[in-house]
């Protein structure tokens, strides 16, 4: 019954539950498990899953000819196979019927082809089927169907330490000599040194006696040779050229189509594997910088002989896990090409950890010299030509800065040159993303490099590619913030006589960088409103900068305090949705405690001193804000925007002064007459100014912040000292005194 | 192609390098080439908190040659052995640049040749399925073929076919034959490396380019190093017509050839051949005066060659005398570092 109620679960669930996490299901809250029943109750007709038990029930020896009730469930299984693939209990339960040959070998290549997985293929089921290998008389093609299914689907077996358990099993059937070419194959994708022994490879070199130098049998002792260099005297040619034959099974279309189709439902293997390369798969280019290089031991074996004579060294080749890496990570032996330690998460891991410059340095040649060869120097298109394997290039590069938290210096100086050239489309997500990861730039080397060539981009693209820039220069400055917060914290310093940050700077020089970016995004933001006539997407990617920018003490430590200027913060505060005017509401609160605290270290010591003039301009904004909002004086401050009255009367708004308060405020004026119609519900006519008297106005304004404008609720709560809104009244704004 | 002989005083005085305007008179003279980005470097001291993959940012904005010093005059002939000097001449040779090789030993450079030979054997195999050719592979140093303390000696690498109907006496020639130069190479660049890593950005090749593939590919897998094509681009075309044509009063150029490629279609190829004495005429009047210039529209050079060698701008290069063999060798070595990544 255990497959029935795997099969009442989505596939999502059955993944996780695959997952070595039984406890997961026993968590399972109770609505849950209800709706669950349901849903098993109204499945147990699901023909399905009475085809399913069908073929875990049926009994040996039924006949096949004339049994139209089999006949029917294979039909249905086939059905949801091709569709949708097997859940791994049926899977389980398809091949236990087929390879028991419960009903005879006619059957079995049969449903070996419908056996197309949805989501994983169960260990157990594989590890018995092997076992029936043994047991039954199976024709050899079937044989082979069932090795060449089980290497197709090998990346979807659930785990693989059973099958590791019986290696000398599967072994023993390398001597078959028609099973031979694909159990190589398997054994090579499960292969670890333990394995290695030498009345195998003795076993593997009689063959190659026997059949000649098959490819298979190389590849085999090839990878032999990897892991017991001292056991495998055989000259195996260091780049094979044909891998082991592309296995082109009935099994590879209808396994694509249905992984596109739940490829939702497929969690990406974030384990830590080696991946192995099908060369055979390897398109000829004439161009191939894209490609890294296989992970292999130094080859320089001579010149590191007095390296290795003192301690044991073991090459990252041979690590699996990230347990081993752990367990020898004092000796680990770097590879020949640097440029492989990207190709797997082991050693991602590893390469955190690398102290070696020299290291690094060969990494970053290798890095830069693929880069500019596909992007910059290549004649006959380069990247535009190979977009796909560029796409996957850059992917994995940006997987890699992601995984590291830094990027790679080659990188950052492949973008200063390709940002020159680049038409802002190419491979847009990739480039911003690489871009937002370059680590400080100095001040005085800005400009030219970064924001001159982006300044071009931005203006002359579309508001998405605005957008885009936007968002990444967000990441760039949080990126740099956070690298200043853990090497702030990390020298145990105080902040104020750190002397080194992310890069050698000193704290002056990175708070003259930020400052820098701030204000080029804050240049940016401006003309992009102008521009793009306060396009609500762009606003809302520049405030979300904005509150990166206003948390930069309090949040990252960061004694800088910078505000936006008048083009951001009026065409926020005049926006006509809701949302933007709460976010400039929640920053302008973030800035006031950002520069209270400020405050308050200035009396401890004087390195915390903002000028005056952000205390005073900041001060400008807050009353112009309270003004607005809550007294109905817009424009008559007069201290940020003087607007000649002509001016004002020429946009036709009546009574500008008194039309931007929460009651009248294009975005607030819905909820104004929601309201309205909630406290009164038998007025006939609307009479918005109604709202105004004190009472009504403090339940507005309590309204609107149950409607989630917590940026609203704070800038009150920080700013605003007295409570006591008469109309007509000044509502008095908590501004900063210095 | 019929051309009047004011024509072809166009094409030489658009010829005179262009990077004139900023500097230089002649190749004799020093030249000064800003460097566009000013050297940050940063400290090593700060290693441990600093963001450790972008050490290697100092070398960024390393620039190249700041000054271009005038060929000395010593003989190359007193410095480098004839034999190994002939063998690098007269061959035409493909260019590529190579990031600087990783733990590259002068001292094993037998044992290169040994390991070099297996893995072209064993890489062999593949593509012929075990057919019997043989290589065998010499690495030697060309002592001598450097100007500065810096610059890491000259590597020869000959392969040579063991066929086995060769007498074993027989004076053999190699079928493929390649070097890795660095002359007059940066200072400032070549002191940046670590110790472990030697700088020969420059890579000739002759021979099939299987082989040049193989070698590259042994290369790449035993020094972490990587190859790219060199071009040589018009303005170095034309500072190689400058330099040749220098050598014109101790040797005869006997001939200035020059081709350019006009961006029409069809493609237009516009061939010059320039009397030696009109060459060297203009020559010395443009280290005087500036003529009137004259552009040749939007064509460029795409080939030179006069007695002393030759070259084309997909990178190939012909040295046929010994005199000018430092100063060419020079001009590409800087072409080569232009190239390196970091």
């Amino acid at each position: 019954m255990e497959a029935m109620q795997y099969l009442s679960e989505s596939p999502d669930s059955i993944n996780s539950s695959s997952n070595d996490q039984p406890v997961s299901n026993r968590n399972l809250n109770r609505s849950q498990r209800i709706a669950e029943k349901e849903k098993r109750k109204n499945e147990a007709e699901d023909p399905f899953v009475a085809a399913v038990k069908y073929f875990s029930d049926v009994e040996a020896g039924t006949p096949v000819m004339g049994n139209d009730v089999f006949e029917g469930n294979l039909v249905v299984v086939e059905k949801v196979a091709y569709a949708e693939g097997l859940p791994p209990d049926a899977i389980s339960v398809m091949l236990e019927f087929a390879m028991s040959l419960r009903m005879g070998t006619s059957l079995c290549p049969r449903v070996l082809k419908c056996l197309i997985p949805a989501t994983v293929v169960p260990q157990d089921a594989v590890v018995r089927a092997v076992a029936w290998l043994g047991v039954s008389k199976i024709p050899i093609s079937t044989q082979v169907l069932f090795i060449k299914w089980v290497l197709t689907v090998f990346d979807m077996i659930d785990a693989k330490d059973q099958l590791r358990a019986i290696y000398g099993f599967i072994f023993s059937f390398v001597t078959e000599e028609n099973l031979c070419p694909f159990i190589c194959h398997l054994l090579y994708l499960l292969t670890t040194k333990q394995n290695v022994r030498v009345f195998r490879i003795r076993k593997l070199l009689d063959l190659q006696d026997r059949l000649g130098k098959q490819p298979f049998l190389l590849h085999l002792l090839s990878l032999y040779k990897v892991f017991c260099p001292e056991l495998v005297t055989l000259s195996v040619p260091s780049r094979m050229k044909r891998g082991f034959r592309n296995h082109n099974s009935p099994w590879k279309s209808a396994l694509a189509f249905v992984q596109k189709k739940n490829s939702a439902a497929i969690a990406p293997s974030a384990g830590v594997t080696l991946t192995i390369k099908d060369q055979s798969n390897r398109r000829k280019r004439k161009h191939c910088h894209l490609e890294l290089p296989v992970l292999t031991c130094a080859l320089n074996k001579e010149s590191q002989a007095e390296l290795s004579s003192n301690r044991k060294l073991v090459p990252l080749a041979h690590l699996r896990s990230f347990a081993e890496l752990l367990e020898n990570m004092h000796r680990i032996e770097l590879p020949a090409q640097m440029g492989s330690l990207l190709s797997t998460s082991v050693a991602l891991h590893y390469l955190d950890c690398v102290q070696e410059e020299s290291a690094l340095l060969r990494l970053n040649f290798w890095l830069g010299y693929t880069l500019r060869e596909e992007f910059l120097f290549c004649r006959d298109g380069g990247a535009t030509q190979n977009s796909d394997e560029a796409l996957q290039f850059l992917n994995r590069l940006l997987c890699a800065h992601q995984f590291l938290q830094e990027g790679f210096s080659s990188s950052e100086g492949f973008l200063y040159k390709f940002l020159t050239v680049w038409d802002g489309c190419l491979m847009r997500p990739q480039i911003l993303g690489l871009l937002s990861n370059i680590p400080v730039v100095p001040s005085y080397k800005m400009g030219q490099l970064l924001l001159e060539p982006l300044k071009q981009l931005y203006f002359t693209s579309s508001p998405f590619f605005k957008c885009g820039l936007l968002e990444c220069l967000n990441g760039m400055l949080r990126n740099w913030l956070t690298w200043h917060s853990v090497y702030a914290l990390e020298d145990n310093m105080d902040i104020s006589i750190s002397s080194h940050t992310s890069i050698y700077m000193t704290l002056s020089g990175l708070k003259d960088s930020v400052s820098q970016l701030v204000q080029f995004v804050d240049h940016l933001a401006v003309v992009g409103l102008q521009l793009e006539s306060c396009h609500s997407l762009l606003l809302n990617f520049i405030l979300d900068f904005y509150e990166t920018v206003c948390d930069m003490f309090l949040k990252y430590g960061l004694p800088l305090v910078v505000l936006p200027s008048p083009g951001v913060f009026y065409p926020a505060l005049l926006a006509t949705d809701p949302v933007s005017v709460d976010r400039l509401a929640y920053i302008m609160h973030r800035y006031k405690v950002n520069l209270a605290f400020a405050k308050s270290q200035l009396k401890i010591t004087e390195a915390f001193r903002i000028s005056r003039q952000t205390f005073s301009d900041f001060n400008h904004y807050v009353v112009d804000m309270v003004n607005f909002l809550w007294n109905a004086k817009a424009f008559q401050s007069g201290v940020n925007v003087q607007l000649d009255e002509g001016i004002l009367q020429r946009s036709k708004v009546p009574e500008c002064s008194t039309s931007f308060d929460l009651v009248y405020h294009p975005a607030f004026m819905s909820y104004a007459i929601d309201f309205h119609h909630k406290c009164w519900p038998e007025r006939k006519e609307l009479d918005l100014s109604s709202i105004k008297h004190v009472k009504p106005w403090s339940w507005y304004v309590e309204y609107l912040f149950s409607q989630g404008y917590d940026g609203l609720e704070l800038f009150k709560r920080t700013n605003i000292n007295r409570w006591q809104p008469v109309k007509g009244d000044k509502e008095d704004s908590g501004t900063m005194q210095l | 192609m019929c051309f009047r002989r004011s024509s072809v005083w166009i094409g030489v005085a658009k010829m005179v390098p262009a990077r004139q305007k900023s500097v230089a008179r002649t190749p004799n003279s020093v030249v000064q080439r800003k460097s566009k980005i000013k050297s940050y470097r940063q400290s090593y001291q700060s290693m441990t908190a600093a963001s450790r993959l972008c050490l290697t940012r100092a070398l960024t904005s390393l620039w190249l040659n700041t000054s271009r010093t005038a060929p000395k005059s010593d003989n190359i002939l007193d410095k480098v052995d004839p034999r190994q000097l002939a063998s690098l001449m007269k061959t035409e040779w493909q260019l590529s640049y190579v990031t600087p090789l990783y733990q590259f030993r002068y001292t094993q450079l037998k044992s290169y040749s040994r390991q070099l030979s297996a893995f072209m054997a064993a890489e062999k195999e593949q593509v012929e399925d075990g057919a019997t050719q043989n290589f065998k592979v010499s690495f030697s140093v060309v002592h001598g073929l450097v100007e500065t303390d810096y610059d890491a000696e000259t590597i020869l690498i000959q392969i040579y076919s063991k066929s086995f109907f060769a007498g074993q006496n027989e004076h053999q020639k190699p079928v493929w034959k390649g070097w890795l130069a660095c002359v007059n190479g940066n200072r400032d660049y070549i002191n940046s490396l670590p110790k472990e890593f030697i700088s020969l950005p420059l890579f000739g090749s002759s021979g099939t380019e299987a082989l040049t593939a193989l070698v590259k590919s042994w290369f790449q897998k035993n020094f972490d190093c990587c190859f790219g094509s060199l071009e040589i681009n018009h303005i170095s075309l034309q500072w190689l017509v400058a330099l040749w044509t220098n050598y014109h009063a101790e040797s005869n150029i006997k001939q200035l050839q020059m081709i350019w490629t006009l961006p029409v279609q069809p493609l237009l190829q516009v061939s010059y051949a320039v009397n030696p004495v009109d060459a060297w005429e203009l020559w010395c009047s443009v280290k005087g005066d500036q003529p009137e210039l004259v552009d040749l529209s939007a064509g460029s050079l795409s080939s030179v060659s006069t007695a002393l060698g030759s070259a084309k701008c997909r990178g190939q290069i012909k040295i046929s005398n010994s005199k000018c063999m430092t100063t060419t060798l020079t001009l590409l070595t800087e072409c080569a570092l232009l190239k390196m990544p970091i």
